[in-house]
C-alpha cells in the first residue's frame, strides 16, 4: 500500500488532470465488465498495463507483483464455477468419481471461468492505472470537483493523512517495546501488543485534540476548504478516453454479431 | 494606540480539571519586535498563547489585541485569527492535509478572499519559506524541519500582524535552528510582523530577541531585554533555567579567574568585543 503511494506521486502522468484518469478509468472499467468478451478483456488488460508502464513509468515488474495480489481470491473463485458435480460423466470434460457421482470440469464452466477470470483482472487493471498514476490528494480534489459530500471527501482525507502519522507512531512505539525486551516471547508479545493498543487509542485522542486547536487557529468554521491546485488538462484527452472505448464498445458488438449472440 | 500588540492584564486561567495555569499575569509586547517567553516545562507558556488567540478564554482577567479586549464572539474570533498566526510546536497535528499546497491554502481560503490574492499569498509564503520545492510533496515525505516550514508558511499566507510560535526549534538540528530563527527575523524585518516565540534554548534568545519574559509556575517572574535579565542570575536558576553558555563563561572568567570583564556579553560577538577590550587595556601590562 505504501509503495502505490509512492509510486503514485512519481508517476510521469501525475500531474494529469485527476479528472481525466478518473473519467477514462470509469469508463473502460463499465466497457470491461459490459462486453463479457474475453478479447476486449485481454485488450483492457494490455492497454492498461501499457499505459501504466510505458506513460506512467511504473516499473513492470512492480505492476506484475501488484496483479499477483488479487490472483488468489480470484483463482478460488474461478475454480469454483468452473468445478461441476454431475450424474452423468458425459457432460464433463475431466472427472473424478466421488460417491456415486461425478466432480470435474465442464465445458461451459470451464468457458464461464476463463471469462469471469480475464473480466475480473481487467477491472483491476483498471484500477492499478488509477491508483498508479494517481496520488490520493489529486483523487480526492477530483471527487470534491463531482460534488461527493464534503464530509466524506474530508474524512477520507484526513484519514489518508493520519494513516501515515499512526503508522509511524507504531513504529516508535514498537521499537520502543522492542528494545526493552517487549517481544521476547509470546506471552511479553501480547501483553506489549495490548499495551500498544491502548497507547495508540490515547494518542489518537490527544492528536485530534490538538488537530482542532490547530484548525481552529487558522480559522476553522467547519469545513475544510483548501484550493484546488492546477493540473495539466486538456479536451483532447477526454476525447481519445471516449474514442477508445467507442472502439471496444464497436469491437465487442461485431464480435457478439459474427458469433449470433443478442446484441446487447 | 501605544506600542503594545498585546497587553494582558491579571489574566488568570484555570483548566476544565482544576489546574490554575496563569496567576495575574500582566504584560505588554512590544509590536513590530522578537518577544522570547522562557520558562521550565509546565511555566504556562503554552496556555498563554493559547489565550492570545481566543482558544482558551481567560478565567478572569483581560487579554487586549491593539489596545481592544478581546471580543469572544464567532466573528471577532475569526477577524482576531486572520491576524495572530498560531505555529504549534508539532507540525503533524497542525497539518492536516496530505497535499503542502492545500495545506497551505487552508487558512487563505478562510479569509474568503478572491482567488488570485489568494494564490498569490499562497506562493509567496512558500517562497518566503523556502518550501517551493515541496509543493507537490506527501506531507508524509517531508522532514521534521521541512513540515515546520509548511506549517510555518501556513500562517504566514494568512499576513498576519503577529506570528505566535510554540517552541519553535524544538527536535531541530543545529543548522535548521540557525535557519528557522533568521527566517523568523527577516519576516519580522522585511514584512514587520510582531515575533512571540516560547523556548527552552537560551542560546538562541540573545541573538534572535528584542524583549524576554520569563515566567515561573503561571507567574511572570522577570521581563526586561536580554542584558537586564541574564543580569538576574540568581532568579533564573532558581526556576529551573541557565544563562546563556557565553553569559556562563563570562561569570566564571570573572567570579573564579579574577578577569575584569564586561559580564554582561551573552554572545559569542558580545563575548569577543569584551576580551578585545580586556586586550587594549592591558596590552601594555603584557
Amino acid at each position: 500500500m505504501i509503495s502505490i503511494d509512492k509510486y503514485a506521486y512519481s508517476s510521469k502522468l501525475r500531474y494529469k488532470d485527476p479528472m481525466q484518469k478518473l473519467v477514462f478509468t470509469a469508463m473502460t472499467v463499465a466497457v470491461c465488465i459490459w462486453a463479457k468478451n474475453n478479447i476486449i478483456s485481454v485488450v483492457v488488460i494490455f492497454m492498461m498495463g501499457g499505459m501504466t508502464v510505458l506513460r506512467g513509468g511504473i516499473p513492470l515488474r512492480f505492476l506484475l507483483k501488484l496483479l499477483l495480489v488479487p490472483m488468489s481470491f480470484l483463482l478460488v473463485s474461478i475454480f469454483t464455477i468452473a468445478v461441476n458435480i454431475s450424474d452423468n460423466k458425459e457432460l464433463l470434460l475431466l472427472a473424478v468419481p466421488v460417491a456415486g457421482k461425478w466432480i470435474g470440469f465442464s465445458a461451459a464452466g470451464l468457458k464461464d471461468s476463463i471469462r469471469l477470470f480475464l473480466k475480473a483482472l481487467g477491472a483491476v487493471s483498471c484500477l492499478y492505472f488509477l491508483s498508479l498514476n494517481t496520488p490520493m490528494v489529486d483523487l480526492l480534489s477530483a471527487l470534491r470537483r463531482l460534488r461527493i459530500p464534503k464530509i466524506l471527501v474530508e474524512l477520507t482525507g484526513l484519514v489518508y493523512r493520519f494513516v501515515f502519522v499512526l503508522l509511524d507512531t507504531v513504529n516508535r512505539i514498537y521499537i520502543a517495546q522492542s528494545s526493552r525486551l517487549g517481544y521476547s516471547s509470546l506471552s511479553s508479545s501480547y501483553r506489549s501488543l495490548g499495551a500498544m493498543g491502548s497507547m495508540l487509542f490515547v494518542k489518537a485522542y490527544k492528536q485530534s485534540d490538538a488537530l482542532y486547536t490547530a484548525l481552529e487557529a487558522r480559522g476553522y468554521d467547519g469545513e475544510l476548504n483548501v484550493l484546488a491546485e492546477n493540473y495539466e488538462s486538456h479536451w483532447s484527452w477526454y476525447v481519445s478516453a471516449v474514442a477508445v472505448n467507442a472502439l471496444l464498445v464497436l469491437l465487442a458488438v461485431v464480435m457478439k454479431s459474427a458469433t449470433g449472440g443478442p446484441l446487447l | 494606540m501605544n506600542g503594545n500588540i498585546f497587553e494582558t492584564r491579571d489574566l488568570h486561567y484555570i483548566y476544565p480539571d482544576g489546574t490554575v495555569a496563569l496567576k495575574g499575569i500582566s504584560i505588554g509586547i512590544k509590536r513590530g519586535k522578537c518577544t522570547a517567553v522562557l520558562g521550565a516545562n509546565g511555566a504556562g507558556k503554552s496556555t498563554l498563547f493559547l489565550n492570545f488567540n481566543g482558544i482558551y478564554k481567560p478565567s478572569s482577567g483581560q487579554v487586549l489585541f491593539n489596545g481592544n479586549p478581546l471580543d469572544y464572539s464567532r466573528k471577532g474570533l475569526k477577524e482576531l485569527r486572520s491576524k495572530v498566526g498560531m505555529v504549534f510546536q508539532d507540525p503533524d497535528s497542525q497539518l492536516f492535509s496530505a497535499s503542502v499546497f492545500q495545506d497551505i491554502s487552508f487558512g487563505v481560503v478562510n479569509m474568503k478572499l478572491p482567488e488570485e490574492e489568494a494564490r498569490r499569498r499562497v506562493q509567496a509564503a512558500m517562497a518566503r519559506t523556502g518550501i517551493t520545492h515541496l509543493k507537490d510533496k506527501p506531507t508524509h515525505s517531508l522532514s521534521f524541519g521541512q513540515k515546520k516550514r509548511v506549517a510555518i508558511a501556513g500562517v504566514l499566507a494568512m499576513e498576519p500582524e503577529v506570528l505566535v510560535l510554540d517552541e519553535p526549534t524544538a527536535g531541530l538540528d543545529p543548522i535548521g535552528v540557525n535557519e528557522l530563527m533568521k527566517l523568523l527575523r527577516q519576516i519580522q524585518d522585511t514584512l514587520g510582523i510582531t515575533v512571540i516565540i516560547s523556548t527552552h534554548d537560551i542560546d538562541i534568545v540573545p541573538l534572535y530577541c528584542d524583549y524576554i519574559f520569563v515566567m515561573n509556575e503561571g507567574k511572570m517572574v522577570l521581563e526586561g531585554t536580554p542584558k537586564q535579565v541574564f543580569a538576574q542570575k540568581k532568579i533564573l536558576r532558581s526556576i529551573r533555567l541557565r544563562l546563556p553558555r557565553i553569559g556562563h563563561l563570562m561569570e566564571i572568567l570573572s567570579e573564579k579567574d579574577d578577569f575584569d570583564l564586561d559580564t554582561s556579553a551573552n554572545t559569542i560577538s558580545e563575548a569577543r568585543a569584551a576580551l578585545k577590550d580586556w586586550k587594549n587595556r592591558h596590552s601594555g601590562c603584557l
